[in-house]
């Protein structure tokens, strides 16, 4: 990769020169600068590229499908046809160096492994990374998941019981989560810091969190945030059936987040990454910001246990907002947690009602969960990214299938797409075990 | 019957599978493993691939870096 030094700072600001401090890095303190992110790259059930989402999400296509060929039939938004070369392929003006390095690196490697590589280098691509990078030791990546391996662990359980000698040598590697970090940074030749995150269900906003930690610190002028995909092992999949977190097969097709039929949720496959910049960074390298992380916040709600904590929720909601200098009727969009969960939707539903009580224009919100499945630890990322880009094309997407409506002080996106000027928005992610997340985005010189 | 024919074609399909972009006709007896862009997990992950496809286990001792191809094949047909 090209591992150009930063460039001078100064020109015309594409934040109208409002960004704090001069935004040079300072290894030992913070740099006081704004994080924005600056490219973004996606793949999941319904797109295999940014431009793909955003088409699929103003048509409202849900890919939650009956998946009758697994060994207990069940719902699922599996992502179909993916192959690594064809997806490099799909990647403008990647260099071919780029690409045979990915394919070095990829292709033998699980599924969520692939996905994290092409996903890195479509937002590399996005962020003009490619040809104007800083330089490599100031580049970071962080990787949002836990137990990412336990499928692939099992598709090595048949060849191993034949004769334990047959293990294939790299499953020492593949069987680790931090495989992602170590081949995400070999394609791209990073050597900053990096790291896994995880936070269940939040593991996707914690990452981006953690990214823009590392830059605000003054360790990375950029970092990838990486949502991992789950791919699903039979075990895992079981448990989430027999803890009654997942919707059944039984009852037809499953009623969509914030519905008051739902019964749980429907796993999504899909990764994501969001390239975090420092705003002085992104204005050195002439690179328009997409959109500002403006606040953050994430707590614990002491319980080990799967169920949300109401007072967490909002917490979180309006602690981020209140660090983005922002107030609850500045917010226009909210892109829920909304998982399906008879509980957790109800939960949500009542913190949003707290945080937004008594605003002229109550914010609008979806779950795009509806349409791309819960993607688990790679949720946040995903939804990160489809916020952004309802942020920049000002509409919210559909609320995939949803027809009786819980109430909520909230205006819930109905079954189609619909313009709205969309300045401040927030999205959400809860996990199991008391993880509680909420991150503020807009719209870049708000 | 596991001839040397068999067991340069299972080293010479497990090669190209592990690293992508090699010709099939570079992988000949008189190549180290290493040259033709084997890194050592690579190599190794050769090795577990071959034994499982001929059913034929060698202890992972008998293996170093540095080895040919006929080296390696010499190894298997020992065992075989």
């Amino acid at each position: 990769m090209n591992a150009g030094t930063a460039g001078e700072a100064g020109g015309s600001s594409p934040l109208g020169g409002t960004a704090g401090g001069s935004g040079g890095s300072s290894p030992l303190g913070g740099t006081g600068d704004r994080v924005v992110i600056t490219g973004l790259g996606v793949v999941c059930a319904v797109a295999h590229d940014l431009a793909g989402l955003a088409q699929a999400m103003r048509r409202g296509d849900s890919a939650i499908t009956l998946l009758a060929h697994l060994d207990e039939p069940g719902y699922g938004a599996p992502i179909r046809g993916f192959a690594l070369q064809r997806a490099l392929g799909g990647i403008s003006g990647l260099a071919e160096s780029l690409r045979d390095r990915a394919i070095r690196a990829a292709a033998r490697a699980p599924l969520p492994v692939q996905a994290a590589a092409v996903v890195a280098l479509q937002a590399w691509h996005h962020a003009r990374l490619h040809d104007r990078a800083p330089p490599a030791g100031r580049v970071g990546v962080v990787v949002g998941g836990n137990n990412l391996t336990e499928a692939y662990a099992e598709s090595q359980r048949a060849r191993y019981e034949r004769h334990p000698a047959f293990l294939p040598a790299s499953f020492a590697l593949h069987c680790q989560d931090t495989d992602h970090v170590g081949v995400v940074s070999e394609v791209l030749g990073l050597t900053g810091e990096g790291c896994t995150v995880g936070g269940a269900s939040a593991s996707g906003n914690l990452a981006i969190i953690s990214a823009a930690r590392l830059i605000r610190d003054g360790g990375a002028d950029a970092c990838l945030a990486i949502g991992a995909l789950a791919e699903l092992g039979p075990l895992q999949r079981r448990g989430y059936l027999n803890a009654g977190a997942m919707a059944e097969l039984d009852g037809g097709f499953p009623a969509p987040p914030f519905d008051r039929d739902r019964r749980g949720f429907v796993p999504g496959q899909g990764s994501a990454c969001l390239v975090l910049e420092s705003a002085g960074s992104a204005r050195r390298r002439g690179v328009t910001p997409l959109a500002e992380l403006a606040g953050n916040h994430v707590a614990l709600s002491g319980n080990r246990l799967a169920d949300p904590a109401q007072a967490s929720e909002a917490e979180v909601m309006s602690v981020a907002l209140r660090r983005a200098g922002l107030a609850p009727e500045q917010v226009d969009y909210v892109n829920a947690h909304g998982s399906g969960s008879p509980l957790g939707d109800a939960v949500e539903a009542a913190a949003l009602d707290q945080v937004f009580a008594g605003v002229p224009e109550p914010p609008w919100a979806n779950s795009t969960k509806s349409l791309v499945g819960h993607c688990l630890t790679a949720a946040g990322a995903v939804e990160a990214t489809a916020t952004i880009l309802q942020l920049r094309c000002d509409f919210v997407h559909p609320n995939a299938g949803l027809r009786c409506p819980l109430d909520t002080t909230c205006r819930l996106a109905g079954p189609t797409a619909r313009p709205a000027r969309l300045a401040v928005a927030m999205s959400n992610s809860f996990g199991f075990g008391g993880f509680h997340s909420s991150i503020v985005l807009t719209k870049p010189a708000f | 019957m596991i001839t040397s024919e068999l067991i340069l074609r299972e080293i010479r399909h497990s090669v190209c599978d592990v690293v992508r972009q090699i010709a099939p006709e570079a992988v000949v007896p008189k190549v180290r493993l290493s040259d033709l862009g084997c890194n050592s997990i690579d190599r190794a992950d050769i090795v577990t691939q071959v034994m499982e496809r001929l059913s034929v286990i060698v202890p992972i001792s008998e293996f170093h870096s540095g080895l040919t191809v006929g080296e390696l094949a010499d190894i298997f047909r020992k065992h075989a």
